[in-house]
């Protein structure tokens, strides 16, 4: 990958025309969701509900999270905790090796990408089988998703076709998506017969009960559970809601942010191991109590994964998920890059936004997200050497109204010069997509007295 | 300090133990009843049949079933051959493994309440012990009273057996197995089952 935002963005999409159909492919969603949230009255009242259960689940993590332990262990599930990433990935590579695992089916778990499960599995010789069609097709290229919900949202009908020409055997310049995903269902359904454990994430867990809350669509995640003798759950320990009454509030909101769906096709609790099987639980930090301790950045761990901010953001729209080089991409990947994963890239992220807030306005638990863009813009180094100077000097030229007079008039003589017609224009990339406008030619406070001048005769 | 107690010992640095549940949420009242459902099942991808009365339910099923396994073998969870009787169907036989339902072309299941707001219904595992055989199949029935049918999620969640949690799972089925994953094309039968009908049978 390459190292700037805007390299990486053009890696994908590399022209206005792919540009163009990605944007409207992504917008796509935002206008179902749009659509969905018509048909529900109590819409705000709702994502007030669902705000209001995660500012106090948040700060009550540690009862709760001791709540649920115990009563999953009633249940009969093993829950262990990982303070990090490697500690995840030992767990889970330990269950898996004291088992003899060879093949592991995987359904979606943004945490799992987060952590590099696959590697560390892979590492290990463990095969490890995404099995959600996105993920399948993004694991078959080697590359990471670049949607939360529609991981090959990036990927056109023909590429698939070809990819799974490629490694699949299926016929050459096949394309049509009900063909290829019959070929997929086919391919992923032996390695679901054949697999020795399944892994998840979990969209929710009730600590009431030590449920786990597992959402999909293509019923990937059901078969996983349902099938090899082992399920593996990994989760953020930020996925508790209290009781079972708390889930419909979130459930109502997801599908219908995400898909525009009114729930999605299959939304499975579990409590408790099938009879014929274990259940593991692994809970995982991984930087979120650094997130949790900030006043500023809390409530974006109260994001339940829908993708609504990635759908109507304008930059993500235009840019792709890899662009952001995070295992979560749009907006809410941008808040949570600074913390819960202390990458360098987080400082540029903070700037992968125009701060228009069309994110807060779409968020279903209502993180202030472009609120908390600018917030660590403010608190992480993201300014350049030439930035930090244009700035002081700017400070110091709107320090005097002298000074300031004298800027305006030596901007006013330099304009013509600045703007794309400037090669070697530091601003040049920024500049390659914009213009300038034409200055006014006479300077704000002559055009004031002047009109102000005409309004007192 | 092992990793649960880092964890915990984080958190409880972190927390002030001060922001308050909001209490129950009360939805507004919205369309229910059968109709309701079966409109918005449509919607989802799934297929209404009935209101059938018991004597009507079962020749109808017994249609369907056949129409749809096309030959292949059809299994009925014994909660749900237990409503409507015999039929086409074997019952899921008790032990063995999971995989052996891989080869189901129908699968008939009892829902135990349907919502209208955005057509699930659920499967409790007391009727679903068999948790695969839903998933596996080509294609899936589920049968519900129509009295079970309620207006909101809410309702839906509240309206489960107090022992629901005690059989390993519930699972809220909401359409046939869908993925759009491909370009956005809609695709039914992504991973289980092609097609879902909802038949309702007044009890």
């Amino acid at each position: 990958m390459s190292a700037r935002f805007d390299e990486r963005a053009r890696e994908v999409l590399p022209d206005d025309a792919r540009v163009e159909w990605h944007d409207t492919a992504v917008f796509d969603l935002r206008r179902r969701r749009d659509l969905a949230v018509a048909e529900v009255p109590d819409w705000e009242a709702l994502r007030g509900q669902a705000a209001a259960i995660k500012a106090h689940v948040l700060d009550h993590l540690d009862t709760l999270l001791v709540q649920f332990e115990e009563a999953a262990r009633a249940a009969g599930a093993r829950v262990h905790w990982a303070a990090d990433a490697k500690s995840a990935n030992q767990i889970v590579s330990e269950l898996l090796a004291a088992r003899d695992v060879h093949k592991v089916v995987k359904s979606k778990s943004m945490l799992t990408e987060e952590c590099g499960l696959n590697d560390a599995l892979e590492g290990r010789g463990i095969e490890v089988v995404d099995t959600d069609l996105g993920e399948r097709i993004v694991q078959l290229a080697n590359e990471p998703p670049s949607h939360l919900i529609v991981p090959a949202i990036h990927w056109s009908r023909h590429e698939v076709g070809e990819l799974f020409h490629r490694t699949m055997g299926t016929p050459a310049g096949e394309s049509d998506p009900e063909r290829l995903t019959r070929l997929a269902r086919a391919d992923l359904r032996k390695h679901f017969l054949e697999a020795d454990a399944a892994i998840t994430g979990a969209n929710f867990a009730v600590a009431e009960t030590g449920s786990l809350v597992v959402v999909t669509n293509e019923g990937n995640a059901d078969l996983g559970m349902s099938l090899p003798g082992l399920h593996i759950a990994c989760m953020g320990i930020e996925k508790l809601v209290p009781s079972m009454s708390d889930l419909p509030v979130f459930l109502r909101l997801l599908a219908r942010s995400a898909t525009g769906q009114p729930v999605s096709v299959y939304t499975s609790m579990v409590t408790g191991p099938r009879a014929d099987a274990e259940l593991h639980i692994v809970l995982v930090d991984n930087g979120r109590t650094e997130l949790l301790a900030s006043d500023a950045h809390k409530r974006a761990l109260g994001c339940i994964r829908c993708g609504a901010c990635l759908n109507t953001c304008p930059v993500y729209r235009r840019a792709g998920g890899h662009a952001y080089d995070q295992p979560i991409p749009g907006p809410i990947g941008a808040v949570l890059a600074p913390g819960v994963r202390a990458k360098q890239g987080g400082a540029e992220l903070a700037h992968a936004s125009s701060l228009c807030g069309s994110c807060t306005a779409v968020c279903p638990v209502g993180i202030n997200l472009h609120d908390q863009l600018l917030t660590w813009r403010g608190e992480v180094r993201t300014a350049g050497p030439g930035e930090r100077i244009a700035t002081r000097m700017a400070a110091w030229a709107m320090g005097s109204a002298r000074r300031f007079d004298l800027a305006g008039r030596a901007a006013r003589s330099v304009w013509g010069l600045l703007g794309r017609r400037f090669r070697g224009n530091p601003a040049e990339p920024w500049l390659s997509s914009r213009e300038l406008p034409a200055h006014p030619g006479e300077r704000f406070r002559d055009q004031w007295r002047e009109r102000r001048g005409s309004a007192d005769e | 300090m092992n990793d649960r107690e880092i964890v915990l010992a984080r958190i409880r640095n972190a927390v002030l133990h001060k922001e308050r549940h909001p209490g129950a949420y009360r939805a507004p009242d919205g369309p229910g009843g059968w109709d309701a459902f079966a409109d918005r099942l449509t919607s989802v991808g799934g297929e209404p049949a009935g209101p059938y009365s018991p004597s009507a339910a079962g020749p109808a099923l017994r249609l369907r079933a056949t129409e749809l396994a096309d030959g292949g073998r059809i299994v009925a969870e014994a909660s749900a051959a237990a409503e409507v009787g015999h039929g086409p169907w074997d019952v899921a036989p008790s032990g063995g493994l999971p995989h052996a339902f891989a080869d189901v072309a129908v699968a008939i299941v009892r829902g135990e309440i349907a919502c209208a707001e955005n057509g699930a219904v659920a499967v409790c595992g007391a009727d679903a012990p068999h948790r695969a055989l839903a998933v596996l199949c080509r294609h899936l029935i589920l049968v519900v009273d129509p009295k079970r049918v309620v207006t909101s999620f809410h309702d839906a969640f509240d309206g489960l057996p107090a022992n629901a949690l005690d059989h390993h799972h519930v699972t809220w089925i909401s359409g046939p197995s869908k993925t759009a994953d491909i370009e956005q094309s809609l695709v039914f039968g992504a991973h289980g089952p092609l097609t879902l009908d909802v038949f309702a049978i007044e009890r």
